[in-house]
């Protein structure tokens, strides 16, 4: 029997929410729509940016090299304290035999700090790059950066998720989820992006996406 | 949010005028205006009050804009080091190092820095709290690592590691046999007391669960180590530091005593790429607690 598609699971995590998690959720999604989230993420065609960041292991990691071995898929995770980020995590775990047989490196970019990008790559088995976007440079330089709506922080915080203490940084900013699909050449040629963090790019579609890039 | 409003509000925070701001970020002043008002809406409110030739930050603006500044410097960090490995620019890293904090702890990350950065200069130097604020604050020193507890406003901290205290003795010594040591097993011991050694033995003096002998000497954790072996006295020091052969370390287990180590940085100075890129390295990662 096949697995279940990733959307299915994150449908399935979604209906585990409480009501005051899902009105929070509802608002904030609803927020991120009506300032534009989404309309400033790197676009077709658009070059990624030339960067150097620390990997899960402590070494920095220039995208540049890793594109000079072929294709590459950055994914941003919100961190490990998001079940839909965990989710994602483990499908890119059991799709990453194919997204390299694909020719592709798939690098991950968590804005979490203080060791939490060795631990996401441990605890969730994970064999390919972690990278740790302190202060979410990388995340701004993508234009897929946004602050968490008021409510959705308050909400967060009452659960005990400080994300102060994690990006090592009071000022509450995250990537939402996104996906690009880079070329050799780094330019972006698929992209998966949603204002709703409960959704997720499909790795079915990011193999897709990687195929059609030829050769 | 974009970079290049991010960009054009740092600017204007800077310049405080709308033209001086454009013409620095080489666009036009229409276009400056609406990447700001697009910034405000994204933030939910103005940044900037604009009257009649007076630009300020409004409150929100005043918390946003470390915030915002911060991440573009991590954003230019991050892309500047794929253009300065490539340049083989001379780079530097000065870093201040306090009480009995040893340069072993971020050896490791200097050494993953200089693997990208291979014209890299590295300086260290010891010294106590004060003496390393001000270094920072003259720009004598990019960062430094100190002890966490009462560091003035101006820095920036972010806590690496917890470090406990240990006793350390000569492997001669009648207390090397146990395993674990409490004050009232030093009792009557000579207690070493320095400047520049983490401050452990005052605490443990202050505590007054037991009585000591006190020895001042002045110097650094290294030259501490060199009298216990000599057996002028025991030293309280911080778990993490190597010691040398003839010498042991015991955990103090009452009263228990720790602190927490940080990396500083003197708030809204703009750093150099290596020095960026140090910092990023050591708040990605983990420091083992010894």
């Amino acid at each position: 029997m096949p697995s279940p598609k990733l959307a299915d699971k994150l449908a399935a995590q979604r209906a585990t929410m409480s009501e005051e998690l899902r009105l929070a959720y509802e608002n904030s999604v609803a927020e991120m729509l009506a300032i534009g989230a989404g309309t400033t993420a790197l676009g077709l065609g658009d070059r990624f940016p030339d960067i150097v960041l620390p990997n899960a292991e402590g070494d920095l990691i220039a995208i540049a090299d890793l594109l000079a071995l072929g294709p590459v898929v950055v994914t941003f995770f919100r961190g490990i304290w998001c079940p839909y980020c965990r989710l994602m995590l483990d499908a890119l775990v059991v799709a990453l035999p194919e997204i390299e047989a694909a020719g592709a490196r798939l690098v991950g970019v968590t804005p979490e700090t203080g060791g939490l990008a060795l631990t996401t790559k441990r605890n969730h088995g994970a064999a390919f790059e972690v990278l740790c976007d302190v202060d979410c440079g990388l995340g701004l330089d993508c234009g897929v950066v946004f602050r968490t709506p008021a409510s959705y922080r308050a909400l967060l915080l009452k659960h005990g998720r400080d994300l102060a203490p994690r990006h090592g940084n009071e000022s509450w900013f995250m990537p939402l989820p996104s996906v690009f699909v880079l070329d050799r050449s780094g330019i972006v040629r698929w992209r998966f992006f949603t204002t709703d963090f409960s959704e997720q790019a499909e790795p079915d579609d990011i193999i897709a996406a990687l195929r059609a890039l030829g050769r | 949010m974009e970079l290049h409003q991010v960009r054009y509000f740092v600017a204007l925070c800077r310049t405080l005028n709308f033209t001086r701001a454009a013409t620095e970020c080489n666009v036009t002043q229409p276009a400056l205006t609406r990447a700001i008002q697009k910034l405000e809406e994204e933030l939910g409110g103005a940044l900037l009050y604009r009257d009649r030739g007076m630009t300020q930050l409004t409150p929100l603006g005043r918390i946003t804009l470390p915030h915002l500044s911060g991440m573009l410097a991590a954003a230019a960090t991050a892309r500047r080091v794929a253009d300065e490995a490539l340049g083989r620019q001379q780079m530097h890293l000065r870093v201040g190092l306090g009480p009995a904090i040893s340069a072993a702890r971020v050896a490791d990350v200097v050494g993953r820095l200089a693997r990208h950065c291979p014209t890299l200069d590295v300086h260290f130097e010891e010294g106590t709290t004060p003496g390393l604020v001000e270094a920072m604050l003259g720009d004598a020193l990019d960062c430094a690592l100190l002890p966490d507890a009462d560091l003035p406003e101006r820095l920036h901290r972010w806590r690496l590691c917890e470090e406990c205290c240990v006793v350390l003795l000569p492997a001669a010594h009648r207390l090397a046999a146990r395993d674990t040591l409490t004050a009232a097993d030093l009792e009557g011991e000579t207690l070493l007391v320095g400047q520049r050694c983490g401050g452990f033995a005052l605490r443990m003096i202050e505590a007054g669960d037991a009585s000591f002998t006190v020895r001042r000497c002045g110097g650094s954790w290294v030259q501490m180590l060199d009298l216990v072996a000599a057996g002028l006295g025991v030293a309280l020091l911080p778990d993490a530091l190597v010691i040398g052969p003839g010498l042991v370390s015991r955990p103090l287990v009452a009263p228990e005593l720790r602190r927490g180590v940080a990396l500083t940085v003197v708030a809204g100075r703009p750093q150099g790429t290596a020095v960026a890129q140090f910092v990023k390295l050591c708040r990605a990662r983990a420091f083992a607690p010894a």
